[in-house]
């Protein structure tokens, strides 16, 4: 057996030196599609399937809260200290948000991503450090202790062992290093440094009432599941003590339920979908490929009869030749898979180069032995499939006609397989196309959405100041002297503070109750998002201001608490004019103007009710400066820089973004799987173009000695040539109509990922249909050339 | 009927008929013939007398529509494809107008091919392989490819290739039809030295002056047997 296998594949690797052509593309056409099925495994492993790093990782969970308007992942801090008390299915619980971390003290300042934990945070992912100690439920209350991330440590401190235990300033505060986490510890996504927090629950960016507070909702929860205990009994559990604190706050948990969900899940709910539908495409061109390798090592087949025949009539029986045609075909695939690899660490690398920020996992995604051992495997179905169709042909001998004339006729049934396997290629390549193109209109059409404020020409810089240095006051002085200061150059004069900045994920949201309208509870008052801005913000973004007035410097806290609502805002006041009316957002504030829609969230979610509100009256410390200048993106963040450090010389400012920049990263992720997939439609297309190229090519020298019979008996050379392109183009439309089917098929599954965009839209559908018949009649040209200038004499005199 | 009188081949009654479309075509209507062991015998007749299709039959190439092959007391008119292609390998050796020796192998692998189905051991492969090559005088060229060799040393290998597995009969057709006459007639010369060592050879040939080199001859017309010439031969 192994002497066999070992003659077969000598003899294989003899012919394909024989066969450069035929050899390189084969291997080629397997290289693209193993190598691009395995690039975007690894990508799907990394984020989907592959483990978290931490001990026992499936028993860490994400809580989360269940209301009417939808599930949320914030927490208040009583809700928190109710959860981590009772709940005696979860072990460790930790809370903790995303904080800016400011190191000071020797030189430039730095700013680092940095994340406020409460205590039992490393408890639940349970990594050891890799150097020092990780803080624990042990250091609760004791504050100013940090963990730095492995790459924070190598690259900001060169990797030392004596930082353990020093002091740095975060913040201005002096802070403890107390260990290094390993680079596998990497939550949330990209934190460089973990601070512990000063008290029970993570410091609160608004004020609010400390420990007691269940209207503020503002950090994340994570846990471990006590030993013993499941993800149900976990669920139930916190279901019921949601409950209890509905029936017991019902101003504030109205309605209200907590629950779990794995972590692993969590973390990816988002992308799930789309990396799973670009797995489905990239398998689509493995699949191709095959059809495509097997289609030419059919044709190499047909040229072999006469070799096979001798081979059977020497008594080679069916299984042996099939084994030695598998050989061959896993010989191939191997070397497919060899350059795949090739293919997929240059394609791994150019993934996660266009990756858009704030894909998870992506420090997951890795070519490794698991994604080796896929492409091993994928190369070894590839070698059979495409083995497959050549190797059963051979067990239907004709072994008599072989002999005699050594396979210059194909028999109907094989041609039939190979124009089988064109038709498959065909139908899969549309339905990847349309699927391209479908995803393609869609962020056409989102790119389209105008987010109502002004996108050119404005540059927003981030401006968060640490709350240890800077209280309410403070802030609301410090983004004014900024503001003063900026106002005061020509270059930055329209220029304002605003939070959240649209379009970069941050949120604040308030239920709201109207004056004068049926008093609701919580869980029904409608949700409204809130949103701070300094006087200028309407001027500088472009947002008209439809009734009433702006806001003036006049606004101050301890004034008015006044406000300004959007257009969908105002329709809730129904008839009356919302000028002059209050809303309790938990405290009361006057409404003084109405301003036009403008979306904040993304361009794909429509705008929702808005309340504008004063910064100087509703101080937050995340303000991000907008500029309205035709002055590059660059000199105005070096202007507000040069401003910040006359004020503050320790803080350090992030370079600032265009608006246009901010809405293209928002638009990242449609935009990568578009990408993708219009990558992968393509080349699905050049597969299908060759496969039909390369059936009529052989069909035409199939049919050389037909075609001189034609020409003899009068058919002028545009009818033959008329004849191979119906040939071609009737096995082309029958794919294109299988594809069609397929793609509304498609479609359908691809609905959650398109915006504005119907699952079966004709236009795309009946366009590309006619473009992929355009690239078949195209690939028929040459072969039907070649028909149309046979020399009926020689062809006659061949037979 | 002794053991001894058992013929190699009896065939009863075979008729082949190809279906083409609507249209029937009766390439053998009923032979009866019988090949004794050791017995070198031409079949002879013009072209589509159905000549070749009685030795791809005889071949386990192609099977009959109707009647029965026994084959060393076998019956082999029904096998399985795998059960034909374990007899062939074993039983028959093919020589071919054409050569059909295969490109991408040496001499010594095209001829050593039949033996490696066989599934025997290398050593005995290798010692049989160049038997066969030392018996035709192609010993010298183990090495080359076949394009390497003239169309005469081609047919040698071809035949080394038949006797290397020591079949129980030699299917030869028209073993000449490629070459020139005094190839032709060296090859003619290797088929009766083989027979003189005791192989049964079937030929095929248009061809009556290479007809008369066999024992017998047996003339087919329209697929059936018109004249049988017995001692025509050597």
């Amino acid at each position: 057996m192994m002497h066999a296998l070992l003659s077969d594949s000598r003899h294989a690797l003899r012919t394909f030196r024989r066969s450069p052509g035929f050899t390189a593309a084969a291997v080629l056409s397997l290289a693209l599609g193993i190598g691009g099925a395995t690039a975007i495994f690894s990508v799907v492993d990394g984020i989907l399937l592959r483990p978290l790093p931490y001990p026992d990782a499936h028993h860490i969970v994400k809580l989360g809260r269940t209301s009417p308007q939808g599930p949320n992942d914030s927490f208040s801090a009583a809700d928190f200290l109710d959860v981590k008390r009772e709940a005696s299915t979860l072990g460790p619980v930790a809370g903790y948000r995303e904080d800016i971390s400011d190191v000071t003290g020797s030189g430039t300042p730095v700013r680092v991503a940095g994340v406020q934990t409460t205590a039992a945070f490393f408890e639940v992912f349970a990594s050891p450090p890799l150097l020092g100690r990780l803080y624990t439920t042990a250091d609760e209350g004791r504050g100013a202790l940090a963990v730095l991330s492995e790459g924070l440590w190598r690259r900001q401190y060169g990797a030392r062992d004596d930082i353990i235990g020093t002091r740095i300033r975060i913040n201005g505060v002096p802070t403890e290093i107390v260990g290094v986490a390993p680079a596998a510890v990497r939550h949330p996504h990209a934190a460089e440094m973990w601070m512990l927090t000063p008290g029970q629950v993570p410091v609160s960016p608004i004020p609010y009432d400390g420990d007691a507070d269940r209207d503020v909702q503002y950090f994340t929860a994570v846990a471990r599941l006590a030993p013993g205990a499941t993800l149900a009994a976990a669920n139930a559990q916190l279901q019921e003590i949601g409950s209890r604190l509905a029936r017991e706050f019902p101003d504030t948990n109205g309605g209200e339920s907590f629950g779990a969900r794995p972590f692993a899940a969590s973390m990816v709910a988002d992308v799930r979908t789309a990396l799973l539908v670009l797995l489905a495409a990239v398998l689509c061109v493995l699949l191709i490929a095959c059809a495509n390798v097997a289609g030419l090592m059919l044709a190499r087949g047909l040229a072999r009869r006469r070799e096979l025949a001798v081979r059977a009539s020497l008594g080679a029986s069916r299984a042996r030749l099939a084994q030695q045609l598998l050989t061959e075909s896993l010989l191939l695939a191997m070397a497919g898979g060899a350059v795949g690899l090739l293919v997929a660490a240059w394609g791994i690398d150019l993934l996660l180069a266009l990756a858009p920020e704030g894909l998870p996992r992506l420090g997951d995604v890795r070519l490794d032995w698991r994604v080796a051992a896929a492409a091993t495997l994928a190369t070894t179905v590839v070698g059979l499939l495409a083995g497959l169709a050549p190797a059963w042909q051979s067990a239907r001998p004709r072994l008599n006609e072989d002999l005699k004339d050594g396979g210059r006729t194909g028999t109907a049934v094989r041609t039939r397989l190979r124009s089988a396997l064109v038709v498959a290629e065909v139908a899969g390549a549309l339905a990847l196309l349309v699927a391209a193109g479908l995803m393609a209109t869609s962020l056409a059409r989102l790119r389209g959405v105008e987010p109502g404020f002004r996108t050119e020409q404005v540059t927003a810089i981030p401006l968060p100041l640490p709350q240890s240095r800077y209280d309410g006051p403070a802030q609301v002085r410090f983004y004014n002297a900024v503001l003063e200061r900026l106002h005061a150059n020509p270059a930055t004069a329209r220029s304002a503070v605003v939070f959240p900045l649209p379009f970069r994920g941050n949120n604040a949201m308030a239920a709201v109750q109207i004056e004068g309208q049926p008093v609701l509870s919580r869980s029904e008052q409608q949700s409204a998002e809130l949103n701070m801005v300094s006087p200028n913000y309407f001027e500088t973004m472009g947002l008209p201001l439809l009734r009433g007035r702006a806001f003036t410097p006049t606004d101050v806290d301890g004034g008015l608490p006044v406000a300004i609502v959007n257009e969908r805002m105002a329709a809730l006041f129904g008839d009356r004019d919302p000028i002059g009316r209050r809303v309790d957002l938990g405290m009361w504030v006057t409404v003084v103007g109405v301003v036009a829609d403008a979306r904040r969230e993304a361009l794909d979610v429509a705008p929702k009710p808005a309340l504008f509100l004063p910064a100087d009256q509703f101080s937050v410390p995340f303000m991000s400066v907008v500029v309205h200048s035709d002055l590059p993106a660059a000199t105005l963040s070096s202007t507000v820089a040069a401003v910040v450090r006359e004020l503050d010389p320790d803080l350090p400012v992030d370079p600032g973004q265009t608006m246009t920049e901010v809405l293209d990263a928002s638009t990242g992720q449609p935009r990568f799987r578009t990408f993708i997939l219009v990558a992968f439609a393509t080349l699905a297309v050049v597969l299908a173009a060759v496969g039909i190229y390369g059936l009529m090519s052989y069909s035409v020298s199939q049919r050389t000695a037909e075609m001189g019979v034609r020409l003899a008996l009068g058919a002028s050379p545009r009818q033959i040539g008329a004849l191979v392109l119906a040939h071609g183009l009737t096995l082309a439309g029958l794919g294109v109509a299988i594809g069609l089917v397929s793609a509304a098929g498609a479609g359908r599954v691809l609905a959650s990922l398109l915006f504005e965009t119907p699952p079966v839209e004709p236009r795309v559908f009946l366009g590309l249909a006619a473009l992929l018949l355009t690239i078949a009649a195209l690939a028929c040209y040459v072969p039907a050339r070649r028909a149309m200038r046979v020399d009926p004499a020689q062809a006659l005199r061949g037979e | 009927m002794n053991a001894s009188a058992e013929p190699l081949i009896r065939l009863d009654g075979i008729k082949k008929v190809f279906y083409t479309d609507e249209v029937e075509t009766h390439a053998l209507a009923g032979i009866h013939l019988e090949i004794q062991k050791g017995e070198y015998i031409a079949i002879a007749g013009p072209s589509g007398c159905g000549k070749s299709t009685m030795l791809a039959i005889l071949g386990l190439l192609d099977t009959p529509t109707e009647g029965t092959y026994m084959l060393n007391g076998q019956q082999v008119s029904n096998l399985s494809l795998s059960e034909r292609a374990r007899v062939r390998n074993r039983e028959i050796g093919f020589i071919f107008q054409s050569f059909n020796l295969i490109g991408d192998l040496t001499v010594f692998e095209n001829v050593e091919l039949p033996l490696i189905y066989r599934g025997m051991k290398a050593a005995e492969r290798r010692e049989r392989a160049n038997a066969a090559l030392e018996r035709v005088g192609m010993a010298h060229r183990a090495k080359h490819l076949p394009s390497q060799l003239s169309g005469g040393q081609q047919q040698r290998v071809a035949v080394a290739r038949a006797v290397a597995g020591q079949p129980s009969i030699l299917l030869a057709d028209e073993p000449t039809g490629n070459l020139d006459s005094k190839n032709g007639e060296a090859v003619m010369d290797l088929l009766r030295e083989l027979h003189r060592a005791g192989a049964t050879i079937c030929m095929v040939t248009h061809d009556p002056r290479y007809a008369a080199h066999a024992d017998r001859s047996v003339h087919f017309f329209d697929g059936r047997v018109v004249e049988e010439n017995v001692g025509a031969g050597v």
